[in-house]
C-alpha cells in the first residue's frame, strides 16, 4: 500500500468508525423531546374545538381566570377519571340530588318538546325561562335585587315604621345556551347517569363558534364557550 | 500518537452517547426567586433521565403513600400527559389577580408552571415524556396485594 493511499484510508476509517458509532445517535435523535416545535399561539387545526372558560372578577384585585382546554384531550382524560360519582365519563346522579328536580325527567321533557318557549317562572327573587330555540336548549336565569330608592332612604331616616318602595333591579343575568345534540347525548346513558364523555364528543363534533354560558353579575362575569382557537380572546 | 488518537476518540464518543442518552428526554428546569432581602435563589437545572432513575434509590416507606394510589391517579397522568404532546406552546390555565399570575402552559414537549407573586417567582418546566417514566417506575414500586 503506498503512502497516499494509506494517508487517505486511515482517515476516512476513523470517520467510518465515528460515523457507525454516531448513527445510534441519530435513531435517537427523533424520539428526543428537546426539538421544540413552533405553532402560531393564536390558530390551531380547524377540526380541533377547544372550550374556553373564562372569569373575570371586577373586584380592587381585578382576578382574572381563563382556561383553554382541547374537546379531543378532554374526551381522552375524562374515561380516566373515576372518582366519586364520575366513572367511564358518566356521572351518576339521584333524583334527591338536585333539590328534588329529576334533572333527567327535566331535559327529557325539553328534548321532546317542540321549539319554543315552555317554562316561565317569575318570582320576587328570580325570573326563570326554558327554551327550545333552532336546535339549542336556552336557559335565562335572572337574580334580582332590590335597593331602596332615595327617597325611602331620607324616609328610613326620619320615620323607621314608614312603608318603603323597593326597587328592584338585575343582579345577575345567567345565560346557558346548549346544542340538543349534546343535550341528547347527555341522556344517552342508563337511568339515574348522565353520560359526561357523550356530551363532550356531541360538542366536538358541533360546528361554528358557540356561546355556552354567559353570567354577568355586579362582581364578576363568566363566560363558557366554544371555538377552534387554542386561545381565549 | 495513534494510540491516543483512537483513545481520544474513544473517550470522546463514549462521553457524547452517555451525554446524548442522559439527555434524550430534554431536562428538568426548576427556577426559585424569593424577593425579600437574603431570600433563596434555586436554580436547578438536570436531566430529565436521571429522575426516574433517582426514583430507584427512594426508600419504599418513603414512596408508600405515593404508591398506594397510584391506581387511581397514574392512568389520568399518563393519558393527561400523552395528550399534552400534542398541543405545543398553549397555555392552558392562566390566573392573574394584579399581584399574582398564575399560568399552567406547554412549552414546546414540557409542561410549565410559572408562579409570578410579589414575595417570589417560581417557575418549574418538566419534559412530558419523563412524568412517563416516573409513573412506570412508581407503578413499578406499588405493593402486591
Amino acid at each position: 500500500m503506498s503512502t497516499l493511499t494509506h494517508r487517505t484510508t486511515r482517515p476516512a476509517s476513523i470517520a467510518l468508525a465515528a460515523t457507525l458509532l454516531l448513527a445510534p445517535l441519530a435513531a435517537l435523535a427523533p424520539a428526543s423531546p428537546a426539538q421544540e416545535v413552533t405553532i402560531n399561539p393564536s390558530s390551531s387545526s380547524t377540526s380541533e374545538r377547544w372550550l374556553h372558560v373564562r372569569v373575570v372578577e371586577t373586584n380592587h384585585k381585578g382576578e382574572t381566570v381563563r382556561v383553554n382546554v382541547p374537546l379531543e384531550m378532554a374526551e381522552k382524560v375524562l374515561p380516566a377519571i373515576n372518582k366519586d360519582r364520575l366513572h367511564n365519563g358518566k356521572v351518576q346522579i339521584n333524583h334527591s340530588d338536585i333539590e328534588g328536580v329529576d334533572l333527567k325527567a327535566l331535559l327529557e321533557a325539553v328534548r321532546s318538546s317542540k321549539d319554543g318557549e315552555y317554562v316561565t317562572v317569575q318570582s320576587n327573587e328570580n325570573d326563570v325561562r326554558v327554551a327550545k330555540q333552532a336546535g339549542y336548549m336556552v336557559i335565562h336565569v335572572t337574580e334580582k335585587g332590590f335597593k331602596p330608592s332615595k327617597l325611602d332612604q331620607e324616609k328610613d331616616k326620619s320615620d323607621k315604621s314608614a312603608d318603603k318602595s323597593e326597587k328592584s333591579y338585575e343582579r345577575s343575568r345567567v345565560d346557558v345556551k346548549v346544542p340538543m345534540k349534546v343535550v341528547e347525548a347527555l341522556l344517552s346513558a342508563g337511568k339515574d347517569e348522565l353520560d359526561v364523555l357523550a356530551a363532550l364528543r356531541a360538542l366536538s363534533a358541533h360546528g361554528g363558534d358557540t356561546e355556552l354560558v354567559t353570567v354577568k353579575s355586579d362582581d364578576s362575569t363568566v363566560r363558557v364557550w366554544l371555538d377552534s382557537k387554542n386561545v381565549s380572546d | 500518537m495513534m494510540i491516543l488518537a483512537k483513545l481520544a476518540l474513544g473517550t470522546a464518543t463514549t462521553l457524547m452517547v452517555a451525554g446524548v442518552y442522559v439527555f434524550r428526554e430534554g431536562t428538568v428546569r426548576v427556577d426559585v426567586d424569593e424577593h425579600r432581602e437574603g431570600g433563596a435563589h434555586v436554580h436547578l437545572w438536570a436531566p430529565a433521565a436521571v429522575v426516574p432513575m433517582a426514583l430507584h434509590f427512594v426508600p419504599d416507606d418513603k414512596l408508600r403513600d405515593v404508591t398506594a394510589h397510584s391506581s387511581e391517579w397514574a392512568p389520568l397522568a399518563r393519558i393527561a400527559a400523552k395528550e399534552l404532546r400534542k398541543y405545543p406552546n398553549t397555555t392552558f390555565v392562566e390566573v392573574e389577580d394584579g399581584e399574582q399570575h398564575v399560568k399552567v402552559s406547554t412549552v414546546g414537549t414540557k409542561i410549565q408552571v410559572d408562579v409570578t407573586d410579589p414575595e417570589e417567582d417560581v417557575h418549574v418546566a418538566v419534559p412530558l415524556t419523563m412524568i412517563n417514566d416516573v409513573i412506570a417506575q412508581i407503578a413499578a414500586r406499588q405493593p402486591a396485594s
